[in-house]
């Protein structure tokens, strides 16, 4: 085996030419996030071929190395030191909310600009991360506008169900702290964990407060697993879910019980969605199907080309120039993918708006289009 | 030429470096050690992988690996909770960092506080045995992750605990270089330590503990008190290896000290060799380095092949309970006492008979 790897290794590195921009690449394959973040990754893989073929960064190729961490966080830092020491990358195309806030003291000292798929609040105040950068809107604005649509739609009580898990639990303080502002009464925390199989026991707990609507921050398999067993017990909670744990899967594991129950917060089309910039994304996949998280790497690829490009042009093409370079897009359009992104050197916020989803005879379909206010004190949380 | 080791006092066999020979490979090895960040960063780009890094990691679960080595190899207890107890260290260390107490005072005070939590989740050992005691500790393992993951106001919860890096008369060890040598310092003291407490009438009891308790009990040996001693020892040593841990990563949350550190650390010791020394530094080695090296040939395939490379992830990891497994039924006494045996055959080479 180590024959068959020297080879390859041979094989492989005249590929890597001088003038090609590696890029980092820590995704979750196989661990509790697996499930969502296989996609992720393959997102990834597919837009940065679709880039190089279209000309990469003004002719340097993207060369992206992808490695999966597990969402083991010592795994990612041992990742991160190699990336930087060995491959000498300044740009990182990450994953989970553990790692990412793991790695921002790291990632600040070596000036490494880091795209991160955890949409988490506390990583938009450039003051405090001024190299992190996601496209996503974040986790505090999507269980805020869940509020707002609870709200909307008659809910006076409401629980937060989570699993116990940064991704999980870094949003809920906004919650709390913005339905207060709202007026909603909220009931006892449920922990449902990420590779749960059965939440009986939370939800018989749950349906002594009788929330009106219920936020779920579980990624797919566990969302499945608490509204299967909402339904089984005759719980008429409506669950607003986070953006890992609403996908075309979600009615596929689910089935019938995810009708008119399950509101997903969706930063990005679901994938084959009738938007411009889809055209692109399938032709990349060679037919074959995927969930919305291709959709949300390959929008994350696309704006660090983009920013890449920028930051070519100034000169600067290195971590600093590439923050600075990333900054400069305002209402950058991806043809419909997500709403405009614009990251300023004071909020790095990529936008306010996103779609909430709903379920209806095994298919997700998109109920309405929110915004919330881009106000200055929610930069950061 | 003696074809063989003779000694001609007690003093003789009982040196740590038996003959001239080992002396000599000993000088050269830690001559390779301090000189090795010197050239590392040449050796990664051959290899591709940050060495340094990996050394760092090395060492600082030596440290705690000998802990393991020393409860589980030399007293014959078992605990599946020494991933948490390195948790309590990191976070003592960080915790007191953090409140103004300069390195050298929190390092030691981490392994002081988690000596003190080993010992209260040890005392069940007085009365368990073999499985028993591997739930009673795996009980610890999930309350103190419990209690670190929801106090909130010491740990930071799961946003973790952020640690400025260690330094000492205004050297910060902030970078992988400057770290090798605090962390190697740690690792040879926790080495020496380990080998020479084997060798001391403490050391000699907790073998007797292992290998019979009750004839130990009956020559006076005190059960209770080498047990609570060893499980104290133990823990300071992993505690320490967490403090170090908390000041190299700079960021620590509970997701470090999951179960499956806990079980690393017993595999580390399983596969390098239960009650040897040399067992547990070969353990780490092996435990570090191999999914290090099985990352190479994943990340060639995955680019080849993008569409399989969830394969291929998971295959590093199959191939790596695989080798494991491979281990333990070809050479269950472990790397060490495979190390001996080519040892022996070298020294008596080409005559041995």
């Amino acid at each position: 085996m180590a024959a068959v790897a020297a080879a390859l290794c041979l094989a492989l590195a005249p590929s890597a030419l001088a003038g090609d921009i590696k890029v980092g690449g820590i995704f979750d394959q196989t661990g509790p996030t697996g499930a969502v973040g296989e996609d992720y990754q393959k997102g990834a893989v597919g837009a940065t071929k679709h880039w190089n073929e279209k000309g990469g960064v003004n002719g340097a190729k993207l060369d992206l190395i992808s490695n999966d961490y597990a969402y083991k966080i010592p795994e990612a830092v041992s990742l991160y030191k190699k990336y930087k020491d060995v491959d000498k990358v300044f740009v990182i195309q990450g994953w989970g909310t553990g790692d990412t806030n793991a790695l921002r003291p790291l990632v600040n000292k070596d000036k490494i600009v880091f795209f991160s798929a955890s949409y988490d609040g506390n990583l938009t105040d450039p003051k405090k991360t001024p190299f992190n950068f996601f496209i996503g809107t974040s986790y505090s604005t999507a269980i805020r506008l869940a509020l707002i649509y609870a709200k909307e739609n008659g809910a006076k009580k409401v629980v937060f169900i989570y699993p116990d898990h940064p991704y999980g639990k870094n949003p809920i303080p906004a919650g709390k702290d913005y339905a207060k502002v709202l007026g909603l009464e909220v009931g006892p925390d449920e922990i449902v964990g990420l590779r749960a199989i059965d939440a009986t026991s939370q939800l018989l707990h749950m349906k002594k407060f009788d929330p009106d609507f219920a936020w779920i921050g579980g990624t797919t398999p566990s969302t499945a697993v608490i509204i299967k067993d909402a339904a089984k017990l005759g719980l008429r909670t409506k669950f607003m879910i986070n953006c890992w744990g609403y996908d075309e899967n979600l009615p596929k594991l689910a089935g019938k019980a995810a009708d008119d129950r399950a509101f997903g917060m969706l930063p990005v089309a679901p994938f084959g969605a009738d938007v411009p910039g889809m055209k692109d994304v399938v032709a990349s996949t060679g037919d074959k199907n995927y969930t919305l998280h291709y959709v949300k790497s390959w929008v994350s690829v696309m704006v660090m080309v983009e920013g890449l490009k920028r930051a070519q042009k100034a000169g600067k093409l290195n971590g600093p120039g590439l923050k600075a370079a990333l900054e400069t897009i305002k209402d950058f359009d991806t043809g419909g993918l997500t709403a405009p992104i614009t990251f300023t050197p004071t909020d790095h916020r990529p936008s306010t708006s996103m779609a909430i989803g709903g379920v209806k005879d095994g298919k997700i379909y998109i109920v309405k289009d929110v915004k919330f206010p881009r106000e200055a004190k929610y930069i950061g949380w | 030429m003696p074809c063989g080791l003779f000694f001609s006092g007690y003093e003789k066999d009982d040196a740590i470096f038996k003959t001239v020979w080992l002396k000599v490979w000993m000088v050269l090895f830690v001559l390779f050690l301090l000189t090795y960040p010197l050239y590392a960063q040449a050796v990664s780009e051959a290899v591709g992988m940050n060495t340094l890094n990996l050394f760092n990691l090395i060492f600082i679960y030596i440290v705690g690996a000998h802990g393991l080595n020393l409860l589980t190899g030399f007293t014959g207890q078992i605990s599946l909770g020494h991933g948490a107890f390195m948790g309590v260290g990191a976070y003592t260390a960080g915790i007191l960092a953090n409140l103004g107490v300069p390195f050298w005072a929190a390092l030691p005070a981490a392994g002081l506080m988690t000596a003190a939590v080993g010992m209260i989740f040890g005392i069940p050992s007085l009365r368990l045995k073999g499985l028993y005691l591997a739930i009673a500790t795996m009980a610890a393992q999930f309350i103190l992750i419990y209690a670190m993951r929801n106090w909130e106001g010491l740990t930071g919860g799961s946003s973790g605990l952020i640690v400025e890096p260690a330094s000492i008369f205004g050297i910060s060890f902030d970078n992988d270089f400057n770290f090798y040598y605090l962390s190697l310092l740690f690792a040879a003291a926790a080495t020496m330590y380990l080998k020479n407490i084997t060798r001391t009438r403490t050391g000699r009891a907790f073998v007797a503990v292992r290998d019979r308790y009750l004839a130990a009990e009956v020559i006076g040996v005190n059960l209770f008190k080498y047990r609570i001693l060893s499980f104290g020892i133990s823990s300071f040593m992993v505690g320490m290896a967490g403090g170090l841990w908390a000041f190299y990563i700079t960021i620590i949350s509970d997701e470090h000290f999951t179960m499956w550190l806990s079980v690393q650390y017993l595999a580390m010791v399983i596969v390098g060799g239960l009650g040897h020394v040399l067992g547990s530094i070969f353990g780490v080695v092996f435990m570090v380095v191999l999914p290090e090296v099985l990352r190479i040939p994943t990340e060639a395939l995955s680019g080849v092949f993008p569409d399989i490379s969830s394969i291929f992830a998971s295959l590093r990891e199959l191939v790596f309970g695989l080798v494991v497994i491979l281990f333990l039924i070809f050479e269950p006494d472990g790397m060490a006492a495979r190390w001996h045996t080519i040892r022996a055959y070298w020294k008596l080479w080409p005559f041995s008979y």
